[in-house]
């Protein structure tokens, strides 16, 4: 996906087929919503068809990201959506709901990691999709959320750092092993 | 430079994010540092599995699309384009589609953690952990990109399945995806790259998971296809050691059947037997998984009856102890001598699958038993059987691969056996045993038990020699270049060799090891297509003087040589031999030398190889029946009848 320029005449179903499910579920994450994720996804394909023919300039993945983006900003600043405007509610929803890992089977179903994943703040949620789900560079993910790429290290660097003491943590009942302190 | 453990470049490190010279910087003070490397591992482990996650849930949503998509292509792309009504209807429909299911089927917690959390909490605990992806999911899992970029039209698709690709490769050492991916050796000049090195292997489990694919009507996934495990699967005819040596060396030139103008090189080893009554005695601890997933027959009820088959065997002056692990682990079945085989069947019988798998902890007390139980100069093995679900946490998985490798170091040996039908977690299986000096085997049958523990139970259980390492060195005289068929992950800096610190590969008792090398002979006719794109001559460096100047003159072709160790030393001993390429042609070639052709170009077909010529399913049961040989155990038929099936496979 790096380096790949809106070429003209490139076609609009492809980019949809390629980018669709990739889009959906960030703008969902964002918006928290699927219905608004829709629309968003909807718009911005909207948008890619008719600047097609004026942005030739960015990468076709940033661009697709970008607009996505901002049009979940925009449908939470309208709507007053709380999960992505304060972060303080999303961290106190978090220690509300302890994760439901009673039984061991849990480690071992899908999802397992995701589900760790969406009780992240919300940007490095965000870093995390966008690097894992999209495989796209530090820098790509700087333009989408208009950051440095060092912030974005940053950023995923202390998701990464989370979700390995998490995982740890979980595990910790019944696996002889510490969770690693990287202090 | 001393590393900052908590220094986000550590992270763009191990995520392939640094550019040079920051990356090498980096590098280095990883290298120096023991603590920094673990932590890379764990960072890329994680990652690995973030990736597999975030994919699946992907692939999910994909089949809901999917129809639209289709029904879509029916109409000029043009048109649906330029008509408002596809975005206004028709994509919507799609997406909601989608959504739809996403909700139902998957329950990933992406939309809102507030609400959702209970109802899939609950959703799981009866669904998920049944609904085990099959072949097929695993296959798509492991380049879930692929599929997602399959669009008809390829400029664009194309360029991005091939940088997923490349993108790919720095975090190749992930080893979370269900099959790691194998990048087949390439074929190298002998004048820039006269030595290949490698660690010998005597695993065989891809053959008989390859084999459990065909025979339940699919052709396997590319990676569970691994070429040395399939060769090395089958009993070769190698004259015993006599010089003393724990191992003969073979060596053999062929012509290579699935291209005219190259050469087929064999290197044969062959353990030294040992007699059963000869054996010393054994301390033996079984490691079984009892967790929930054992439950099917062909799992913990096939690993009972294989440990039963091995008991039998067993004498006064061996013991036996069962240690068990799902949710909690424990010892089912203390040390117990060989000749109470009732006592110990009784303690196999009472074993119920149920609960689940911890792994981790049972591998601990099965190593403190063998430790507790230690007979000097005997053999001391742990023998781990699972369906490779082994559960550790992202977080500890190393930890494990750790705790082996410094056990391995104690004496106590390690043999995997994995069983079951999704055994997601090859590549730990594969990992462990090598790291835990042991071997591992894929039970598929009751068969394939007697195979492993019964016929060939000394070469299971008692090493003759460890870190066998080969190193070949080509003579640019004769060889213009070579390829290492299989071994990809065996694979050695020429200057591991003679370094004893670096580990590889053990030999058991009446083991055989079998590598083959494609070879192109200086004069050839060079067919790009077999042998890949010339490489252009050096500007700089003279490429017309030979850098090994004993070989100018030398009809050698290439010289084998090969380090090991015994057992219990830490120094090793090197064995030299050197082979003359006389010109023979492949008909006239060895049973053996034939069939393991033959099998090695299956499996190059199975992996669609850049490298299988124009060889097919047809004529490798051409060769294999040439090669049948006596077969007194039939596992050639098998093989023949293998074949026949994926031929059918291919063609359906």
């Amino acid at each position: 996906m790096r380096n790949e320029k809106i070429e003209p005449g490139q076609n609009v179903e492809e980019v949809l087929q390629r980018f669709e499910i990739p889009l959906l579920q960030y703008a969902a994450r964002i918006t928290g919503d699927r219905e608004r994720a829709r629309d968003v996804v909807q718009e911005t394909f909207i948008k890619f068809h008719r600047n097609g023919a004026l942005s030739r300039e960015g990468e076709t993945a940033t661009w697709l990201f970008t607009v996505c983006r901002n049009g979940a900003l925009n449908v939470c600043r309208k709507e007053r959506r709380m999960m992505y405007l304060d972060e303080e509610v999303i961290e106190a929803r978090e220690s509300e709901q302890p994760m439901p890992f009673d039984q061991l089977e849990q480690r071992e179903a899908a999802g397992f990691l995701l589900r760790i994943v969406a009780a992240l703040p919300a940007r490095q949620q965000e870093v995390v999709q966008l690097k894992f789900q999209n495989d796209l560079s530090y820098q790509q993910i700087a333009e989408i959320m208009k950051t440095s790429a060092n912030n974005v290290g940053v950023l995923l660097h202390t998701a990464l750092k989370t979700l390995r003491e998490r995982y740890g943590q979980l595990a910790g009942d019944f696996i002889p092993f510490k969770p690693r302190n990287t202090e | 430079m001393k590393m900052n453990l908590d220094d986000p470049k550590l992270t763009a490190y191990a995520l392939g994010e640094l550019d040079e010279p920051e990356r090498s910087t980096i590098a280095h003070a990883v290298a120096e540092s023991a603590e920094a490397q673990r932590l890379v591992d764990e960072i890329r482990e994680l990652a690995g599995a973030l990736k597999n996650e975030f994919a699946t849930e992907l692939e999910k949503e994909k089949p809901a699309l999917a129809g639209s998509h289709s029904a879509g292509a029916t109409r000029s792309l043009t048109d649906i384009r330029d008509d408002p009504w596809f975005w206004l209807i028709a994509r919507p429909l799609a997406i909601a589609a989608g959504l739809a299911l996403l909700a139902v089927v998957s329950g990933v917690a992406v939309f809102s953690l507030r609400h959702e959390n209970v109802r899939i909490a609950h959703g799981e605990r009866i669904g998920l952990p049944l609904v085990r992806p099959k072949p097929a999911d695993v296959q798509a899992e492991f380049l879930p990109t692929e599929a997602a970029l399959a669009t008809p039209t390829s400029a664009y698709a194309g360029g991005g399945v091939e940088r997923f690709r490349g993108i790919r490769e720095p975090s190749g050492e992930f080893n979370t995806a269900a099959y790691n991916h194998i990048a087949e050796n390439p074929f190298l000049g002998a004048k820039d790259n006269p030595l290949s090195t490698f660690s010998i292997d005597v695993d065989t489990a891809s053959y008989s998971n390859v084999r459990r694919f065909i025979n339940e009507g699919s052709l396997p996934p590319k990676d569970a296809v691994r070429l040395e495990e399939m060769i090395n699967y089958f009993t070769y005819d190698y004259a015993q050691p006599s010089d003393g040596k724990p191992f003969a060396v073979h060596l053999d030139v062929t012509g290579c059947p699935w291209e005219a103008s190259h050469r087929l090189v064999r290197i044969g080893l062959k353990g030294q037997e040992i007699a059963t009554d000869k054996r010393g005695p054994s301390n033996l601890v079984f490691l079984l998984d009892v967790s929930g997933s054992m439950m099917p027959p062909e799992r913990l009820p096939l690993v009972k009856q294989a440990m039963r088959l091995l008991v039998e065997k067993l004498t006064e002056n061996d013991r036996v102890a069962i240690v068990v692990y799902a949710g909690a682990s424990g010892l089912a079945l203390p040390s117990t001598t060989g000749d109470r085989k009732e006592q110990i069947v009784e303690a196999l019988e009472n074993l119920q699958a149920g609960g689940s798998t911890n792994g981790a902890e049972g591998i601990q007390l099965a190593y403190k038993t063998a430790a507790d139980n230690f007979i000097r100069g005997g053999v001391n093995r742990v023998i781990l059987a699972t369906d490779g679900d082994f559960n550790v946490g992202v977080a500890s998985q190393g930890d494990l691969i750790r705790l082996i490798e410094d056990k391995a170091k104690s004496g106590v040996f390690l043999s995997v056996l994995g069983v079951g039908t999704d055994n997601l977690k090859d590549s730990t299986m594969q990992q462990l045993a090598d790291k835990g000096n042991g071997n591992y085997a894929y039970l598929d049958s009751l068969d394939e038990a007697r195979k492993v523990l019964v016929q060939q139970m000394n070469g299971t259980l008692v090493t003759i020699a460890k870190d066998v390492k080969i190193q070949v060195e080509f003579n640019p005289a004769r060889v213009a270049s070579y390829r290492l068929i299989g071994y990809e992950k065996r694979m050695l800096r020429k200057e591991d060799f003679n370094n004893d610190k670096v580990d590889a590969g053990e030999i058991g008792a009446g083991h055989m090891v079998t590598a083959l090398y494609e070879v192109v002979p200086v004069g050839a006719v060079i067919n790009p297509a077999a042998s890949g794109p010339p490489v252009d001559p050096l500007k700089y460096s003279s490429n017309d003087k030979s850098t090994s100047p004993r070989s100018t003159s030398s009809n050698e072709m290439l010289t084998v040589k090969l380090r090991y160790k015994k057992p219990d030393g830490d120094k090793s001993e090197l064995v030299e031999r050197a082979v003359t390429d006389t010109g023979g042609k492949f008909e006239n070639a060895s049973v053996d030398l034939k069939f393991a052709a033959a099998v090695a170009e299956f499996g190059m077909i199975l992996r669609d190889s850049d490298y299988k010529g124009n060889g097919t399913f047809a004529a490798v049961l051409e060769w294999a029946e040439e090669g049948k040989g006596s077969d007194a155990n039939g596992y050639r038929a098998g093989f023949i009848e293998l074949v026949r099936k994926a031929q059918a496979l291919k063609r359906g």
